[in-house]
C-alpha cells in the first residue's frame, strides 16, 4: 500500500493585515497533518503569522487566457429554487514580476456555483487586471489556530535562528572572515586543534 | 478543444505557437491552465523533476555529517540546511505536480533507479571539509543555475527557485565561511581544506551540464524561456567569481590551465573530463549505487509511519461521519 495522499494548496500571512498568498502544496492525510507539513516546509523562514490549506480538488481556477475562451463562463446558470448561496474566497495574480508567491487573499463573494463566484469576483475586484483567478468554497479552508500561545510556537523559533540568514554571514571575505562572538562560545576551530 | 493539447498535428497549432512565443517574449508567465507546447511541458517536468530529486538525494551526503558537526554551531546550521533541501524538494515537487505529474510517479521514478538527478551527489563526502566546499562550491554552482532558472517563463518553476535562491544563498555563505577559516587555519585544518577543494573543483564545473554544443536541448529551452542562460555561460559566471575567492584565500585549484584573460575578462579552465561526468550521470559514479539503496532504505523505513497517518486519518473521518 504506497497510494498518494491528497494535495492540499497552501497559503500564508506574513504579517497581520497582509494578504494570505498562494506559496505551493503539500500532501497529507487530513487538514491537521496538512496544516503541520505545511508550517514545516513553508514556514522555516521568517515571517509568518497564519496559515490556510484546501485541497487542491476544491480550487477553481481560471487563467486569463482561459476566461477569454470560455463562453460558458458567461452564462448564468439560475440556481435551484430555495437554494441558498455560498461563501466563496477569491485570489487573485496581477503581476508578472518575480515573486515568491502566487494568487493573493483579495476578499470573499457569495454565489450559487465556482463559476458564479468568479463572474461576481470579477465585477467586484476590477481595480487591477487579474492574470489568475482562484475561487475557494470558505468552509473547505483550514485555518492554522490564531491564538498567540500557537502563534508564537508555530512562527517564532524560525526568528531566533539567525544562521539561516544570509546577514549572518554578512562580513565573510576571502582575506579575513570575521569572528564573531558566537564563534568563540561554540568553539569555532578547537574541535580540530 | 482543438489545439488543448499542443501538438503540431493540432490544425491550430502554428498559430497558438505563435501567441505563446509572443508572450514569452513581452516577459509574461505561462500558468498552470494555459495553452502550451506539450514539448515545453515535456521538458518541464523532466528538469524540474530532476532537481527535484537532486535537492532530495542531494540530502544524503551531507546528512552522514550531521552527527559529526565539530561544533553545536556547525551541527545546528548543517541540521537546517538538510531541511531547507527538503523543503527545496517539496517546492519543485509542487511545481512539476501543477504540470500533470503526480508525486507519487515522480518517487516511483527515483526510487526504480529510473530517474536522474544531478551527478554531484555520486561523490563521497570524505572530510568535515567536504561539508564546507559542498556549500561554496556545489551550492554555489548550483545558485548561478537556480538565479538564472528564477527567470524561468513558467510561472510554478520560477515562483519554487526564487523561494529556493534566498533561502540557498545562506547555504553558499555558511560554506564558504566554513572553508574560509580553515584556510587560514592550523596546518592540518588547511591541507584539509585543500583536500577538498582539489576533489570537489571538476564535479562543480561538471554538474552545470555539458557544454553548448553537445546539449541538444538548449536552444528550445532558451527560445522559450525555460532557461535564459546556456551551461556554459552559468559555468563561466561560476569560475569568474569563484576562481579568484580559492585563490585570494591562499588555496589552490586543481587546473593548471585556469588562467586569466585580460580580453574577455574571464577566467579560462583546462578541458573537463567529460567521460567520468557521463559514467557518472548513467550510474557509475563512486555513490550511485549507495544514494539508491539509501532512498530506498528510508522509504522503506517510513512506511510504518505513513501507514499510522493513514489510520489516524481514516479514523478521524469515521468519527466526523459519526456525529
Amino acid at each position: 500500500m504506497d497510494t498518494q495522499w491528497p494535495r492540499w494548496e497552501v497559503f500564508k500571512q506574513d504579517a497581520p493585515g497582509k494578504p494570505h498568498q498562494a506559496v505551493g502544496s503539500v500532501h497529507a492525510a487530513d487538514p491537521e497533518h496538512a496544516l503541520l507539513t505545511a508550517r514545516n516546509v513553508f514556514a522555516r523562514r521568517p515571517q509568518a503569522v497564519s496559515m490556510w490549506v484546501v485541497r487542491a480538488e476544491e480550487v477553481f481556477s481560471w487563467t486569463k487566457e482561459e476566461i477569454a475562451q470560455d463562453p460558458a463562463l458567461r452564462g448564468e446558470s439560475r440556481p435551484a429554487l430555495g437554494s441558498r448561496p455560498t461563501t466563496y474566497l477569491v485570489f487573485r495574480k496581477t503581476s508578472h514580476k518575480r515573486s515568491m508567491t502566487f494568487v493573493d487573499h483579495v476578499g470573499e463573494v457569495e454565489a450559487y456555483s465556482p463559476q458564479g463566484a468568479l463572474r461576481e469576483a470579477l465585477a467586484r475586484f476590477s481595480d487591477a487586471e487579474g492574470l489568475v483567478w482562484w475561487v475557494v468554497p470558505a468552509e473547505k479552508v483550514y485555518k492554522s489556530d490564531p491564538s498567540q500561545e500557537t502563534v508564537e510556537s508555530w512562527f517564532d523559533p524560525a526568528k531566533e535562528k539567525t544562521y539561516k540568514q544570509q546577514q549572518y554571514y554578512a562580513t565573510v571575505s576571502a582575506s579575513r572572515p570575521k569572528r564573531r562572538k558566537e564563534d568563540e562560545a561554540f568553539g569555532e576551530g578547537c574541535a580540530h586543534c | 478543444m482543438p489545439g488543448r493539447y499542443g501538438v503540431p498535428t493540432d490544425p491550430d497549432y502554428q498559430e497558438r505557437l505563435a501567441e505563446f512565443e509572443a508572450r514569452i517574449r513581452r516577459g509574461e508567465k505561462i500558468e498552470p491552465g494555459d495553452w502550451m507546447p506539450e514539448e515545453y511541458r515535456r521538458q518541464l517536468i523532466r528538469m524540474i523533476s530532476q532537481h527535484a530529486h537532486s535537492e532530495v538525494v542531494g540530502m544524503l551526503p551531507e546528512g552522514a555529517w550531521i552527527t559529526r558537526a565539530p561544533t553545536l554551531k556547525r551541527k545546528m546550521i548543517l541540521v537546517a540546511k538538510v531541511q531547507d533541501e527538503a523543503g527545496h524538494g517539496q517546492y519543485l515537487y509542487h511545481a512539476a505536480e501543477t504540470l500533470g505529474i503526480s508525486r507519487e510517479a515522480m518517487l516511483e521514478a527515483l526510487l526504480s533507479g529510473k530517474a536522474k538527478y544531478s551527478s554531484i551527489f555520486n561523490y563521497p563526502t570524505l572530510t568535515w571539509a567536504d561539508i564546507g566546499t559542498i556549500g561554496w562550491l556545489v551550492d554555489g554552482a548550483a545558485i548561478k543555475n537556480q538565479t538564472m532558472l528564477a527567470q524561468c517563463s513558467y510561472g510554478p518553476y520560477s515562483r519554487a527557485m526564487v523561494r529556493i535562491c534566498a533561502e540557498e544563498t545562506f547555504h553558499h555563505k555558511q560554506g564558504k565561511e566554513m572553508v574560509l577559516l580553515y584556510a587560514q587555519g592550523t596546518p592540518k585544518q588547511r591541507a584539509m581544506a585543500q583536500d577538498a577543494i582539489n576533489r570537489w573543483w571538476w564535479p562543480a564545473l561538471m554538474m552545470l551540464g555539458p557544454h553548448d554544443k553537445d546539449s541538444p536541448n538548449t536552444e528550445v529551452l532558451v527560445r522559450w524561456g525555460i532557461k535564459t542562460k546556456t551551461n556554459d555561460q552559468v559555468r563561466q559566471e561560476f569560475i569568474n567569481e569563484h576562481a579568484p575567492e580559492i585563490l585570494a584565500a591562499g588555496l589552490s585549484i586543481p587546473d593548471p590551465e585556469l588562467r586569466y584573460d585580460e580580453k574577455s575578462g574571464n577566467w579560462l579552465h583546462g578541458p573537463i573530463n567529460w567521460d567520468e561526468f557521463w559514467q557518472v550521470v548513467s550510474g557509475n559514479g563512486p555513490m550511485n549505487k549507495e544514494r539508491l539503496e539509501a532512498r530506498r532504505r528510508a522509504h522503506a523505513e517510513g512506511a510504518w509511519v505513513r501507514e499510522a497517518l493513514e489510520a489516524y486519518a481514516a479514523k478521524q473521518k469515521k468519527a466526523a461521519v459519526a456525529v
